[in-house]
């Protein structure tokens, strides 16, 4: 597993795309930040979207909100998002892949995004046909909460992995 | 002053956070209450913009949501505090820092100059299918110092 990660980084490290990454993030002045808050709004657009929206169905939050209605409006936000996170996101990784894929850290953000975007795909369907009230509905809700701020934290600590795993 | 900072520096709490796990666990709880804060902020924003969720009436949604956003603004302050108390003397004299709290403080007044003003006729609007410019105006403020309070404070930890 952890080899495979490797060979993946070499790869990376080894292309096109990692210079001209580097590149970028040496010579554009303020780069750096500006792409980090970018990918930071993003976030904050993903909670007041989603999370807000599972925050609703969990009846702890705007209760004169309609769901179905949050779900229809909300969802393209969360979705629009997305890609700028991707892409922001890409940068770094792009310009040390070693870094990240080597990260246990990077391995618990990612795989906890990928349950929360089927968790939100999942509860905008069930919001989306009048579903937000059954037990089904509540659960998806939480854990898709639950994910998210997994992934949002596991993110800050990506810098902090020695604290938790400590190197060999 | 000066000395004042640096006494903060020395606190045994401060030099707890700056030595354990405590300072990780604090800059992140301070991202995610903080970006809870810019996202609950922004969609109220659209709303004042009137832009989005124009079915609902102004005030109800405002309210409904910023009790939030301030609950979420306290725990952002408290391990903001956290943090600063580690590296105080440091944090003050760094641009981006003093930028940040500059626009914090125009969001604040942003926000106090709409309660007071803004919010005045919002009989008007509170359900009406556009908003008053006044209130335009304070939304599209408020996106663009929550957006410049998130660059800057990100931009205080790339100065040594």
């Amino acid at each position: 597993m952890s080899e495979g990660f490797r060979e993946l980084a070499r790869w990376v490290a080894g292309s096109a795309a990692h210079d001209v990454a580097v590149d970028w993030l040496r010579n554009v002045p303020g780069l750096p930040p500006i792409v980090q808050t970018l990918h930071l709004v993003s976030i904050a657009v993903v909670l007041g979207s989603i999370v807000v929206f599972n925050l609703r169905v969990l009846r702890l939050i705007v209760p004169s909100q309609d769901p179905g209605e949050m779900s229809r409006r909300l969802a393209p936000w969360t979705w629009g998002a997305l890609p700028v996170l991707l892409a922001s996101g890409s940068i770094f990784v792009l310009a040390r892949p070693h870094r990240y894929f080597l990260n246990p850290m990077f391995g618990i953000k990612l795989s906890a995004l990928v349950a929360a975007c089927v968790l939100a795909a999942t509860g905008y369907a069930l919001a989306g046909r009048g579903e937000t009230e059954s037990l089904r509905a509540r659960g998806v809700a939480l854990a898709g909460l639950l994910a998210w701020i997994v992934t949002i934290l596991a993110g800050r600590w990506i810098a902090y992995v020695d604290y938790l795993f400590p190197p060999e | 002053m000066a000395d004042f900072w640096t006494r903060l520096e020395l606190l045994p709490l401060a030099a707890h956070i700056g030595e354990t796990w405590w300072f990780p666990l604090l800059e992140s709880l301070h991202v995610l209450t903080a970006m809870f804060v810019v996202g609950s902020i922004v969609f109220v924003d659209l709303r004042l913009l009137g832009l989005s969720a124009m079915r609902y009436p102004a005030r109800r949604f405002m309210h409904e949501l910023i009790r939030w956003t301030w609950a979420s603004f306290a725990v952002a302050t408290v391990t903001g505090l956290g943090m600063f108390l580690t590296r105080a003397s440091w944090y003050v004299s760094n641009p981006a820092f003093q930028a940040k709290l500059l626009l914090l403080a125009l969001a604040g007044a942003n926000m106090a100059i709409f309660q007071w003003l803004g919010q005045r006729d919002i009989e008007r609007w509170d359900t009406a299918a556009s908003t008053s410019t006044a209130a335009r105006i304070a939304g599209a403020a408020s996106i663009i110092c929550w957006i410049g309070v998130t660059l800057a404070g990100r931009w205080t930890g790339h100065l040594s």
